[in-house]
């Protein structure tokens, strides 16, 4: 939404305090980032219209973006109290409970989402994600094998947890065959679940690939650091904010549309492209060449809309 | 009195391709100093490409990542690319058909010069 709409929408607000502009506005602030002054506008909104449903899912969704996420579960449960089949609600409590390693609500609550929108393909998609992860977090919990340790030196590689993410998950699986971009793989047993949709393209690499929804949420791919755990629902929340800004930026620059988005850090370097309606993300180890980066993320997105058309 | 980044912008547009290249303020996006060609909104990508390594730079924080050094931005008509200290970045707008690599590595380099 550009600058003027907004604009125009807080002038609607200021002329009529209980106009429903807040929550449009609300959602533009929080779109263009600006979370604190969306998280007022929704407070606001709230007091005004305690009943109404898009009201509370508005402040669960700033606060679901600023990270405060008992918050977040807080307001979308009154969502689901005012309006039982919310489907906005049910994704983002599926989403959050999947962040939290509580997996079976998670699955519960993209269940129920699914069933009242069955055509949502991104909605089937996180629902197999979470299933995987439970399937393997059952085959986990039934092995008697001890989780194979990690070399202390490897644990350098891993991505620190996103700040404000202090949550428990899931105990850390045995996943010696599976790409991580802590540690070298074997790909001798490939996992033929959502998540494991790119592995072959990582070609052993220190390296993860996953596909976002325009919401952040993860459709396929994965994160999975040097300890086990699949960290692409944190790192995708983090990054997909990213393709918003460039999106953003194109409007006013007259470069057409933008397609990839490379960034180099001191741990990883990221390529980004839009796929579908959300974003393609590749991230791997700074070792690896930044050509290499480039050129999977070019072959997933091949992948992505092959798999995403198979979804449809 | 003499520009105190010219050198720097001086040099990146001379690569073949490079219509423009700025010193900008990270927090501001406003431009420092800069070598452009004519019809190249410089204000424009000074703002909205500080806007986008913000961002980019926050998000790679949040994400465990670390600091930030460079950013290429790659659309259907032309390319950003962007390195930066911690108050200071380069900005450099480009035809799609620039030699990328070359142009990172001299980006990189001018910016280990920025505050």
């Amino acid at each position: 939404m550009a600058n003027d709409d907004i604009r125009a929408l807080s002038e609607e607000l200021a002329a009529d305090p209980a106009s429903l502009a807040f929550v449009p506005l609300g959602e533009a602030l929080r779109r263009r980032g600006d979370l604190e002054v969306a998280l007022r506008v929704a407070m606001r909104g709230v007091e005004r219209h305690p009943m109404r449903p898009d009201a509370h899912d508005l402040v669960a969704r700033v606060s679901a973006d600023r990270g405060d996420l008992d918050r977040a579960i807080a307001e979308w449960e009154t969502v689901l109290q005012l309006a039982p089949t919310h489907g906005g609600a049910r994704k983002g409590l599926g989403f959050i409970c999947f962040q939290l390693g509580r997996l079976d609500e998670a699955a519960a609550h993209l269940g129920a989402a699914l069933a009242n929108d069955p055509e949502d393909g991104s909605l089937a998609a996180a629902l197999q994600t979470v299933k995987g992860a439970l399937d393997r977090h059952a085959e986990a919990e039934r092995a008697t094998v001890a989780v194979r340790r990690v070399p202390a030196e490897a644990e350098t590689a891993a991505p620190a947890r996103p700040e404000g993410r202090t949550a428990e998950r899931p105990a850390p699986e045995p996943h010696a065959t599976r790409p991580t971009i802590g540690l070298p793989v074997d790909l001798q047993r490939p996992e033929a679940d959502a998540g494991a949709l790119f592995d072959d393209l990582l070609e052993g690499q220190r390296s993860a690939a996953m596909l976002l929804d325009a919401d952040g949420l993860v459709l396929a791919g994965r994160y999975v650091a040097v300890d086990g755990r699949d960290l692409a629902a944190d790192i995708g929340a983090q990054l997909s904010g990213v393709s918003d800004e460039a999106a953003r930026a194109m409007r006013h620059l007259g470069l057409g549309g933008w397609r990839q988005i490379v960034f180099e850090t001191e741990a990883a370097s990221v390529a980004m492209a839009p796929a579908l309606d959300g974003v393609l993300l590749v991230a791997a180890a700074r070792p690896i060449p930044l050509g290499f980066v480039r050129r999977v993320l070019e072959r997933a997105a091949h992948r992505a809309a092959a798999w995403m058309e198979g979804t449809r | 009195m003499n520009a105190p980044f010219a050198h720097l912008t001086e040099s990146l547009i001379r690569h073949r391709g490079v219509l423009g290249a700025m010193v900008v303020g990270l927090d501001d996006g406003i431009i420092v100093d800069s070598t452009l060609q004519i019809g190249v909104n410089g204000n424009a990508f000074a703002a909205l490409t500080a806007s986008l390594y913000r961002k980019a730079r926050r998000s790679a924080k949040a994400a465990g990542f670390g600091h930030t050094s460079f950013l290429e931005l790659t659309a259907e008509q032309g390319r950003v690319c962007t390195a930066g200290g911690r108050e200071l970045v380069l900005v450099v707008v480009c035809e799609s058909r620039v030699n990328v690599g070359l142009l990172r590595v001299e980006l990189l380099r001018a910016a280990e010069q920025l505050p």
